[in-house]
Parts: structure tokens; C-alpha cells; sequence
């Protein structure tokens, strides 16, 4: 896997205060489990994302450990509370130096 | 009465039973093929084509209908990036000949495989040739993320638009191959393509439905795969699933079936990039 890689973030731009809103990411990597042979019989080193954490304005508000079981291109659905217009970043890290970074504005009216 | 009379008698009656008997049987027999006779038209007419998304779950159907959670879209973004992107000893990219690929190539992947120089060709097999041939690269290899990105993308740009190939006498006798070898019993378990999708579909196999095998979405995000694969990739797994040696990759007799399984699908509405499970 290269270094880092495409996402996706599906969430609302706008929502009242104290709304809970969806948030639904997702991230293109291979996710190789480190089980797998190749067809001579090598073994597939293991190439994973470790780590997903998203900080809305600067604080974490949810975190997640990946696996060697975790599928490729892992899809992640959460919520949170709306509390204040600000930023939300959303981070993976990996095997091999890995780490892809997005973010979404949320404004709160 | 005497016994010869009563004999006599007795077998007249048994006789006439027996005639009528025979004609009872006969008479249902015809009655019960009149009945196999008419509801084998019902279901010919009940079998209307059917996509294997009607077969769906809902999570899957969301799916594939959100592209902000489609996983193909990540092929999808990678083949847009690619064919805007000059490569190879002539610098030249996809949009350098072809332009805006929202233009140039609607519709196109609903008339593949298609004759090219006389010869069957895929969609996948054409984007090697442009490579190749007017890129000056090397070939990316069937199954690459190079070949899948761009035949995604070009596939994509066919969404919502029917499947029609062409039916001139060449393509013609291809598909009629094509026909040939989806007929044909094939590996240990002695099965042939259509007596799964033609005369079993919508029954089960396991757990699943079987589907009427239409390749209305390809390539498709398979989540068995965790990727995105071609029909053809799609073909030599029903092969290696009834036990036979499946044909390469390129190889005619895939080629053929695929250009029978799209005149098949006559009128589908292409939903490339779809999921499957």
C-alpha cells in the first residue's frame, strides 16, 4: 500500500444543536492480513491500518483499533452530538508509515 | 346362470374395466401433460430478466447506490485520475485522443465486447491495446488496479443506459459460441453454465438465490473479493466452483461467453460500477 490513500466522509454540513448526527467513512487500503501466500508459497507480509480516531474542534470524540481481520477498504459508521460549529478531522494510521488524513466542517445553527 | 355363463359374463365385464381404465390413464396423461405444457409457459413468462441487485440485501443495495460508500469508487476516482494523466515515451493520456470521457465514452461499455480488427474484443482487452499501442506502456495485466481503475471508470460513464452489442453476422457466429459453451457440461461435477442460471435461477443453491447470471454491472465491487474484478474474473470462479480448468484470462472461450451473456442481457440497464456480495 502507498503511504497514504483515498477516503470518503459522508455527514451532514449543517445541524442544530444538540442534533445526533451520522457519520459514515470510508478508506481505500488493501487491509493484507499477513496470512495470506502467495501462489509459490511466500508468505504476504502484513500491511494494515491500525487506527482510526476523529477529534471534532480539536478533542477525540471516537476512536477504533483495526485488525488483521477487518476487510479492505474498511467502512466505519459512528455519531455524535452537535455542539458547536468547528472541524472534524478524521485520521488513519498503519503498517509501513501509513496514515491518510480528512476533514469536514460542521457548521451548528 | 351356469359357471361357463357366469365366466362368460364375468369376463365380458372384466374387459370392458380394462378398456376403461386404458382410457383413464391415457386421458390423464394427456391431462397432466397439458398441465407441465402451460405452466412451463407461465414461467417462461414470469421469467423476465432479472438483475442480481433485486436479489440484495438492503445494506448492499445502499451500497452500491451511494457513491460516497461504494468501495468501487475508489477505482472509479483512480481511473478518472488516469485518464487525464500523460504517461509513457509519448506523454500521451486516455483524454489526449478520447477528450472528456463523460462524452466520448457513454454508452461505450454497454456495446462490449465488441469486433475489432476482426477480432472478439472486451473493453478491458481495448484499454490494454490503447496502452499499449498508442501509449507506448507496457501491458497492466488483466485483474491489475491500472486496467480495473480505467475499465471502472469507462464503464461508469455507461450507467443507467442499456445494453445493446452488435449483432452483424461475425459477431454473430461468436455469440453463437458463446451459446455453445454456456450449454456445455463442464468439470467434476459434470454442470453446465445454463443449468444453474437459465433452468435453476431463482432457486437456491445453499443459501443463496441462484441469479439469472446477467452481467448488468460489471466490474463489480465484489465484497467476497474485498476488490473490484472483471466479468471474466467472475467466469473462471463459476468454473473453478463446478471443479473444471478455467479458461485464461483473454482466451476466446471466455470472450465468447461474455459476448453471449451481454446479447442475453439485451436491454438491461447497466449499473457499473455495481456490489455484489
Amino acid at each position: 500500500m502507498a503511504n497514504t490513500s483515498r477516503t470518503l466522509v459522508t455527514m451532514p454540513r449543517e445541524a442544530k444543536k444538540g442534533e445526533v448526527i451520522d457519520i459514515k467513512v470510508i478508506v481505500q487500503h488493501d487491509m493484507e492480513s499477513g496470512f495470506r501466500r502467495t501462489e509459490q508459497g511466500g508468505l504476504i507480509p502484513r500491511d494494515i491500518i491500525r487506527s482510526f480516531t476523529c477529534t471534532y474542534g480539536g478533542s477525540e470524540i471516537f476512536r477504533a483499533e483495526l485488525h488483521p481481520g477487518t476487510g479492505a477498504n474498511p467502512m466505519i459508521v459512528f455519531s455524535t452530538i452537535a455542539t458547536e460549529s468547528g472541524t472534524l478531522e478524521f485520521k488513519w494510521v498503519g503498517d509501513n508509515d501509513y496514515s491518510s488524513v480528512a476533514t469536514s466542517v460542521l457548521t451548528v445553527v | 346362470m351356469t359357471t361357463p355363463q357366469l365366466q362368460q359374463v364375468c369376463l365380458q365385464w372384466f374387459k370392458k374395466l380394462k378398456q376403461y381404465l386404458i382410457v383413464k390413464i391415457l386421458l390423464s396423461l394427456l391431462l397432466a401433460y397439458i398441465a407441465i405444457l402451460t405452466s412451463s409457459v407461465v414461467q417462461a413468462q414470469s421469467k423476465a430478466k432479472q438483475s442480481s441487485y433485486d436479489l440484495m440485501s438492503a445494506e448492499n443495495k445502499a451500497l452500491q447506490d451511494n457513491l460516497d460508500m461504494n468501495p468501487a469508487a475508489f477505482w472509479l476516482l483512480d481511473g478518472q485520475a488516469l485518464w487525464t494523466q500523460p504517461s509513457g515515451p509519448k506523454s500521451l493520456s486516455c483524454a489526449s485522443c478520447h477528450g472528456d470521457a463523460e462524452r466520448s465514452m457513454k454508452g461505450v461499455a454497454a456495446s462490449f465486447p465488441k469486433i475489432r480488427s476482426r477480432r472478439l474484443t472486451t473493453l478491458e482487452e481495448q484499454i490494454e491495446i490503447c496502452r499499449t499501442e498508442r501509449q507506448g506502456l507496457v501491458r497492466a495485466g488483466h485483474e491489475s488496479k491500472v486496467s480495473l481503475a480505467l475499465s471502472t471508470y469507462v464503464a461508469s460513464q455507461s450507467k443507467g443506459l442499456p445494453i445493446h452489442i452488435d449483432d452483424s453476422p461475425a459477431m454473430r457466429a461468436q455469440i453463437d459460441e458463446g451459446a455453445k459453451l454456456f450449454n456445455k457440461r463442464i468439470g467434476q461435477l459434470n454442470l453446465s453454465c445454463a443449468q444453474c442460471h437459465d433452468e435453476r435461477a431463482g432457486l437456491k443453491l445453499g443459501g443463496s438465490v441462484i441469479p439469472q447470471a446477467h452481467p448488468s454491472g460489471y466490474p463489480i465491487y465484489r465484497l467476497e473479493w474485498q476488490s473490484v474484478g472483471s466479468l471474466e474474473r467472475r467466469l473462471r470462479n463459476c468454473m473453478i466452483g463446478v471443479r473444471s480448468e478455467p479458461f485464461p484470462y483473454d482466451s476466446d472461450e471466455l470472450k465468447q461467453l461474455e459476448a453471449f451473456l451481454m446479447w442475453r442481457a439485451e436491454g438491461m440497464i447497466l449499473e457499473s460500477p455495481a456490489v455484489r456480495p
